[in-house]
């Protein structure tokens, strides 16, 4: 794989990153904070969910323990994420720790879902991975220095991460052997949504889905 | 804000972030994965991925005007355009640029 064919890879995400970054910039220039601390926490943490909640929990005045605290139990589901790359990683050099801590949702998705040959595998993940994050960075920097002096409306642009998901879903679907837990996912994904309080819909689907995977294997395996 | 605070904070938020991401990887160092976390590796990720699609609609208020109409068609159009041409960019492309049309200029 070329850099061409990766950069094409993940320009749904720059369309994504780009802006919900700025929108992340923009809050934290809100709460007067200087710019170069965008920089740091799109560098250092990078989680996009994360951010914002630090950036809530900023505001109002929380404990640096009540901040640990919170992004933890928000990030948990990456763990899951994790879980689905460990024979994946397994062989790589020192420089999957660069994988595992740029492992979000969107990069998760596209490693997931991306063809490689072994032999340079490791090298296409890493560049999928810093790519993801210097969108990241740069939105979020771009957003903290000018977020209010917007030359275009780019209302809506966010909806490319969701297009996105269901692309990828629709790859995956295509790809698993078995298709019963896509739909077990899809139900309890509409379950969740409706009825699980917004911010702790993600880790509670999560829960219920490995619960439903585990539990259930057998029938999940019979009759594909 | 005191900077010490706002230092402190982003230390201890990328520590921990990073924390829940290499987790699975220390628990499952050293042992042959079992066929259980096998079955895990290989089916999880498309119900993530499902779940990913509704956690990213969450904030979606399908109760009041437009109804979450803009959504279901940016969604709709992705899942029409993907089956058909099995082409990612385009799919996400044409999606996007329809909701950003709706949200916009038509509801």
């Amino acid at each position: 794989m070329n850099f061409l064919a990766i950069f094409k890879l993940t320009i749904p995400v720059m369309m994504g990153y780009i802006p919900l970054g700025m929108a992340f910039g923009l809050l934290l220039s809100k709460l007067l904070i200087p710019w170069y601390y965008a920089f740091f926490m799109s560098a250092f943490i990078f989680a996009g969910s994360g951010q914002f909640l630090v950036l809530t929990l900023f505001a109002s005045q929380a404990t640096i323990l009540e901040i640990g605290i919170a992004t933890f139990l928000l990030n948990l589901r990456h763990t899951f994420y994790g879980l689905s790359m460990i024979s994946t990683f397994k062989n790589f050099s020192w420089k999957k720790h660069y994988l595992i801590f740029g492992l979000t949702d969107e990069t998760f998705a596209l490693l997931k879902t991306t063809e490689v040959p072994e032999a340079n595998r490791e090298k296409v993940y890493l560049l999928i991975t810093f790519l993801n994050q210097c969108y990241w960075i740069v939105g979020s920097v771009v957003g903290a220095m000018l977020g209010n002096i917007l030359p275009f409306n780019y209302e809506g642009i966010e909806f490319s991460l969701t297009a996105l998901f269901v692309v990828l879903s629709i790859e995956l679907y295509k790809k698993n052997r078995l298709h019963k837990p896509f739909f077990v996912a899809l139900i309890i994904g509409l379950f969740g949504m409706v009825l699980f309080p917004p911010q702790k819909m993600l880790i509670l689907s999560l829960c219920a889905a490995a619960f439903v995977l585990i539990v259930f294997k057998r029938s999940m395996e019979n009759g594909k | 804000m005191e900077s010490s605070y706002i230092i402190g904070s982003i230390a201890v938020a990328a520590v921990l972030t990073y924390v829940t991401r290499i987790i699975p990887f220390l628990l499952f160092r050293t042992r042959e994965p079992s066929p259980l976390i096998k079955y895990i590796e290989l089916n999880m990720p498309l119900m993530i991925m499902v779940i990913l699609v509704f956690y990213a609609l969450k904030d979606v208020k399908w109760e009041s005007y437009p109804y979450g109409l803009a959504e279901i068609i940016g969604v709709g159009v992705a899942i029409a355009l993907h089956v058909k041409f099995k082409n990612a960019l385009l799919s996400i492309f044409v999606a996007t640029l329809t909701y950003m049309i709706l949200i916009q200029k038509v509801l």
